[in-house]
């Protein structure tokens, strides 16, 4: 028995959907006051016309409480998907929307907090909403990816959190909003910064295969571009005359092994100023494409290098700590 | 986001419906009010569209220009009205205000804010005119503001101008069904709340209670409706339709005034009626006055509004008619009124000394004819109808005596000079007599058959007392110009004086006029009686017409909420639900497997149309071709190129019977 009902309370609860809150903004408080004055007047003078109009405006006003609310309720949070970024930077959410309603929506709000406030006072549970964006349209039955930034604050991962879908179209006299709670996150590497300078590489491998082994000192030919590649060494001139992205290659004698090691930075004074300088090192690293790897007190990362290298160095460093 | 600056485009609605608010009231405001508010929408119009600066914090001085033309405004405003609570003076302060915010508007509060006092400045329409012109007005003005508030929430300009009017006019359109309800059962107060200004009704014209000779001329040209009729039966015949007012006894010589009311009120009037009775409703219009201008002369007093008899017999309603209003009323064209003594007998007789001396002298020469007072009547009426009397509307101007220099010299005018001159012959005569003015005749609409009474329809005629008889009434106009008492006022008037000039020479396009006028007429008058009238007792009489036994508060709010679910729940059907379309194609499609259902092969819903056709075709091996055939059309017309033809599916679909399988 108790079964069924759990059961019917479930079903009911999907049937009614989410919830969408709908409240009268201050204009739609002072509308209502204006039409309690028009309505006072029309009484007083016995005046039929002015009656007339106070209704209409109401029924205007009840008429576009269900318009704010057919703008809102039906478009869906899909997903979010951000790319790491460093501290300072903004992490560009890439997130996606569906319009699942058959009338077009206008001048849709995003917000979001990092946390769900459970707190019984109203306000503080519908509080806290930062970084607006305006979709200016959603058409009707579509998804809808819009470019949606947050700053990023700490390093480690950052989430999106509770995502507030709100508009006050079309006349401003409601607030129509609801929530989604999204466990899109994205990584925040730490700040690069610090004075030291690059430890020394070590060519004592012996091992070296010196015709693969990339530098960037002597230039050895073009390579058709694969993601990851840095841009300082795609070749532009060549790009504009035949329209296909190329790197330069080059050969380097340069290009030895490194190790990053916790023990270089230990001398700064605290674990964020190190990270940074680790991170700074490692960019420095790739850049010159050394052949490189990581020690943390944690973990340690063998050498590498390449693009997916240096994010596995870089996400070490920010997640250092700080699971 | 509320502090952001309202778009231009919105900006430019919001002006258009303020203005279009706005241009009813230039008609009577003195001309600066006009002019501050327009010149104010050209100072914002141009710093819209070539950047003019407006009175902000970095233009000081244009604050400064601002800031005195809102003190000229209000200097302005108690010179020309010398207050500011009244009407006139209110709706003018509330014009020049907007006008003087249209140029400060920075941000959405400011916009909101003069938005809504637009509406309030659509309302103070109403104290002036609700005709339906107004009110189309008021729904036109009411989309632009909707637009308006629209385009400023459309911060992105994602819809056009055209999407935004569509949007709002949508709106409007479903609101007219809740706005319908409510003005049907939103339980109805009876004004006032409180006190209304002084001029809260000023600017009605209608029928004076003193007559200078020459002032009804004026009212004469007026084609104003003083009020409409509605006989229950028969219309009694044209010279019957004397419609009473107020009774003047008082003279100076030229000026004509009623007795004190509270003499009146005092004395108990005593009269009988009899022969045919009138039943009839009049819906008049406000007169600001008191009189009733029932038929004379009304049996019964009617039941509402509560109103009393006056000595003389005039019908009055205890509170000056402010508002339209219907009465029931019941006459008798047949009636006596104190037949047996008149307390105001003397006053029936006074005729102020040393004036109309030559008028006088002739009274006495009829003397020596008769003593008897009926044929002193009619000896007055013969000579009014013997000697060169003319009627006409534009009487040349009288000097001196005024009754003496009409009688023998000028001979022309219209009624209230032969009413004013025949009770001044009758008293000289020692005959009592009085002036009774108010409206003669009307027209019948033939639309709805209302009686039409206009303020031209306005008359003076007289009454003389006779012992045992009372008060007879006597038309001397009726002795000079029959035409008007048995034709009506219509077919004296000069030619084209209600029709428009340029077609007064062609009478088919002057009929057709009168045609449209008509029409007109009968749709104002449903305007009036139904949407203007109705108030809390037309609200009582119409609900218990629909069929609600008892239309008290309880019974109106509970029908209230319940046609609101009603209505409410068809907008949200209407707005949220929205039936699947199927294009042609699919149609055809259902239309083939409902055939093949039929002879008892429905497609299921997984699978394919290919899956489909191949179990038709094992069931079906002569109708191979065919099947094949549909399926190929049906899959490129809805899957593929589309260059089959919808045609050929429709007629391949058509020619297919399954009842030709062979088990």
């Amino acid at each position: 028995m108790t079964l069924y009902f759990s059961q019917l309370f479930q079903k009911f609860n999907t049937l009614r959907g989410r919830r969408v809150f709908i409240v009268p903004t201050r204009f739609g408080f002072v509308y209502a006051g204006f039409l309690i004055l028009i309505l006072l007047g029309a009484v007083n003078y016995s005046n039929s016309l002015g009656h007339l109009l106070c209704f209409l405006l109401a029924s205007m006003g009840w008429v576009a409480m269900h318009h704010s609310y057919r703008n809102v309720a039906k478009v869906e949070f899909i997903n979010a998907y951000a790319d790491p970024v460093f501290v300072g930077q903004a992490i560009n959410f890439n997130l996606v929307v569906e319009n699942r309603s058959h009338s077009t929506s206008y001048q849709v709000l995003l917000a979001s907090k990092p946390l769900k406030s459970q707190s019984w006072n109203l306000f503080k549970r519908w509080g806290g909403f930062a970084n607006s964006f305006t979709i200016a349209r959603l058409n009707s039955i579509e998804k809808t990816a819009v470019n949606y930034r947050i700053p990023s604050v700490r390093r480690g991962y950052q989430v999106l959190g509770q995502l507030r879908v709100e508009s006050q179209f079309p006349v401003g006299l409601y607030n129509t909003w609801s929530y989604f709670n999204s466990d899109a996150k994205a990584l925040v590497y730490p700040i690069p910064q610090g004075e030291l300078p690059l430890p020394k590489s070590s060519n004592t491998g012996g091992e070296r295969t010196d015709l693969n082994q990339k530098g960037d000192d002597d230039f050895s030919g073009l390579n058709n571009y694969r993601a990851g590649d840095p841009l300082h060494a795609i070749a532009w001139k060549a790009l504009a005359r035949d329209d296909v992205l190329r790197i330069k290659t080059f050969t380097g004698n340069q290009g030895g092994q490194l190790m990053l090691c916790w023990q270089d930075v230990i001398q700064l004074s605290n674990t964020e100023a190190r990270l940074s300088q680790l991170c700074e090192w490692i960019l420095l690293a790739d850049e010159a494409g050394l052949n490189y790897g990581l020690k943390l007190p944690n973990t340690s990362i063998d050498y590498g290098y390449g693009s997916h290298h240096r994010h596995t160095c870089l996400s070490a460093l920010a997640l250092y700590e700080n699971e | 986001m509320n502090k952001s600056k309202p778009s231009n485009s919105a900006l430019l609605w919001l002006i258009s419906g303020l203005t279009l608010g706005a241009i009813p009231h230039f008609i009577y405001q003195p001309i600066w009010v006009p002019l501050i508010f327009i010149s104010m929408v050209i100072w914002r119009i141009m710093a819209i569209k070539y950047l003019w600066p407006l009175p902000t914090k970095r233009f000081s001085s244009l604050k400064i220009l601002h800031l005195s033309f809102a003190g000229i405004t209000f200097l302005l405003l108690f010179i020309s009205y010398g207050n500011l609570i009244g009407r006139d003076a209110g709706v003018a302060l509330l014009t020049v205000l907007l006008g003087l915010k249209l140029v400060e508007i920075k941000n959405h509060r400011d916009y909101y804010i003069s938005c809504f006092l637009g509406y309030f400045l659509v309302v103070t329409n109403f104290f002036y005119s609700q005709n339906i012109p107004t009110a189309i007005l008021m729904f036109v003005v009411v989309i632009i503001m909707t637009t308006s508030l629209i385009s400023l929430n459309d911060g992105s300009k994602s819809l056009s101008n055209k999407g935004l009017v569509k949007l709002a006019t949508q709106m409007l359109l479903q609101a007219i069904p809740l706005m319908l309800l409510l003005f049907v059962l939103f339980p109805r107060i009876p004004g006032p709340l409180w006190g209304l200004p002084q001029d809260a009704h000023s600017g009605i014209t209608g029928i004076d209670d003193s007559m200078i000779l020459g002032n009804i001329s004026q009212l004469i040209l007026s084609d104003e409706i003083a009020f409409r009729v509605k006989f229950d039966g028969d219309i009694p015949p044209f010279s019957k339709l004397y419609w009473r007012g107020p009774v003047l006894w008082q003279t100076d010589g030229t000026t004509w005034t009623p007795l004190h009311n509270d003499d009146l009120m005092s004395t108990e009037i005593n009269f009988t009626t009899s022969g045919n009775e009138y039943a009839y409703t009049t819906t008049l219009e406000p007169h600001n006055k008191s009189w009733l201008f029932a038929l004379d002369f009304p049996s019964k007093q009617p039941m509402s509004p509560l109103s009393h008899y006056s000595y003389d017999g005039q019908l009055r309603s205890l509170q000056a008619i402010k508002q339209r209003q219907q009465i029931h009323l019941k006459s008798n064209t047949q009636y006596r009124l104190n037949p047996n003594k008149d307390d105001y007998i003397d006053v029936a007789l006074t005729l102020p000394e040393g004036v109309h001396p030559r008028t006088k002298q002739l009274a006495q020469s009829w003397l020596k004819q008769s003593a008897e007072p009926m044929q002193l009547v009619n000896i007055a009426l013969r000579y009014f109808n013997q000697n060169q009397f003319y009627y006409t509307l534009r009487p040349p101007r009288l000097s001196g005596d005024t009754i003496d220099s009409f009688l023998f010299e000028s001979r022309r005018g219209f009624c209230e000079h032969y009413a004013a001159s025949f009770t001044v012959l009758m008293r000289a005569a020692g005959v009592p007599a009085r002036v009774v003015t108010g409206y003669l005749g009307g027209e019948i609409n033939p639309v709805d058959d209302f009686l039409v009474i206009r303020q031209r329809d306005a008359h003076a005629w007289a009454e003389v007392w006779i012992q045992d008889q009372g008060w007879l009434r006597v038309d001397p106009t009726s002795a000079v110009s029959l035409q008007r008492i048995e034709q009506g006022m219509s077919t004296i008037m000069p030619a084209g004086f209600n029709t428009p000039l340029f077609i007064a020479n062609s009478q088919k396009l002057i009929d057709l006029w009168q045609q449209v006028r008509n029409n007109w007429d009968a749709l104002d008058n449903v305007w009036n009686q139904w949407i203007l009238a109705y108030g809390p007792e037309l609200q009582k009489e119409f609900l218990q017409k629909l069929g609600m036994a008892k239309a008290d508060l309880q019974t109106m709010v509970l029908w209230l909420v319940i046609g609101f679910a009603v209505i409410s729940l068809i907008i949200s059907f209407y707005l949220f639900y929205h039936l699947p379309k199927r294009d042609p194609v699919s149609k055809l499609y259902y239309i083939f497997c409902k055939k093949a259902a039929r002879a008892g092969f429905a497609k299921s819903k997984h699978q394919g149309p290919l899956d489909f056709s191949t179990l038709l075709k094992h069931q079906y091996p002569h109708l191979n071709k065919q099947i094949d055939y549909i399926t190929s059309l049906y899959i490129d017309l809805h899957y593929g190129k589309k260059t089959a033809s919808v045609l050929d599916l429709q007629q391949a679909i058509k020619q297919l019977k399954f009842s030709q399988a062979m088990h």
